[in-house]
């Protein structure tokens, strides 16, 4: 059957075993388990050095009560920056451009925040649905959309991360076949290969799309939580 | 679009919450580092200046 540019993205399984779990097993591997030395190797303290890093950047802004949050918020933040590094390289699948996996790691986390809020502060929390100062004839329109901003944000998380990463590795996968081909016009092809290495450049903001999706976590749980 | 196959999407959820929280997490929680973050003393330190003995 013919390959689309779309089968890049289906999740692989070989002789009826679903390959996924290898791909996101695998990130696990790469970080090494602590050792009780005082001095470790190199790569154990480049790894514990950005985690304390991490930590504090994330928990920072947040009171005692949110700190709590602070080893899921490091580990998702891991988990999702090594999966999409990965996938960066050649021939990787990446999980997380399936959907599934975003929403499953998407809405527990939201509605843990959400129910965090609603449980301790009730009253907080449903004031953030009216801003301060909108004239009378305003609040029910308000209310509803502020509703709607808040109950799509599961699904702007998830969507956003998937869609990012599919739009990038498509974008790589379209430019590198019309790369190929056009070697032997040679003009074009100095053209079209800056492209693609600008192109893997951008890509690595797939890291940055972690950042997004960490710190907008971060805020909601922010929001909810303290004020 | 095969993200849209709803096939091993249950699959697919449990298994990364199973990593995320039996692979993921233990190995972030062995990290024990050698200062902590904690929060900000109320008083300051006073510290005595030294002169560095160049021997």
């Amino acid at each position: 059957m013919n390959l689309s540019f779309f089968d890049q993205f289906s999740s692989p399984s070989l002789l009826g075993i679903p390959l996924i779990l290898i791909s996101m097993t695998f990130p696990a591997l790469l970080l090494p388990s602590m050792d009780n030395r005082w001095i470790t190797n190199r790569l154990s303290t480049l790894q514990l050095w950005f985690i304390n890093l991490v930590t504090k950047q994330l928990m920072s802004p947040l009171y005692k009560k949110g700190h709590k949050w602070a080893l899921i918020q490091t580990s998702l933040m891991f988990f999702l920056l090594l999966i999409n590094l990965l996938g960066l390289l050649p021939y990787t699948f990446t999980p997380t451009t399936q959907l599934s996996i975003n929403l499953a790691l998407a809405f527990p986390l939201w509605l843990a925040t959400l129910l965090t809020g609603l449980r301790n502060q009730p009253s907080a929390s449903l004031w953030h649905l009216l801003p301060e100062g909108t004239p009378t004839p305003r609040i029910p329109a308000l209310i509803l959309i502020e509703t709607t901003s808040l109950l799509i944000r599961p699904q702007a998380l998830r969507v956003r991360l998937s869609a990012n990463l599919t739009a990038g590795h498509l974008l790589i996968q379209l430019i590198s076949t019309a790369t190929m081909p056009l070697s032997t016009t040679m003009p074009a092809v100095s053209l079209l290969s800056l492209l693609l290495l600008f192109l893997l450049t951008i890509l690595q903001e797939a890291e940055a799309i972690i950042q997004a999706y960490v710190f907008v976590l971060l805020l909601s749980l922010y929001l909810q939580e303290n004020i | 679009m095969p993200q849209l196959n709803p096939n091993p999407w249950l699959f697919i959820m449990i298994i990364s919450w199973l990593t995320f929280s039996m692979i993921i997490q233990p190995k972030v929680l062995t990290f024990v580092s050698t200062n902590p973050p904690s929060s900000k003393t109320h008083t300051t330190p006073s510290t005595t200046p030294w002169t560095w003995p160049w021997t």
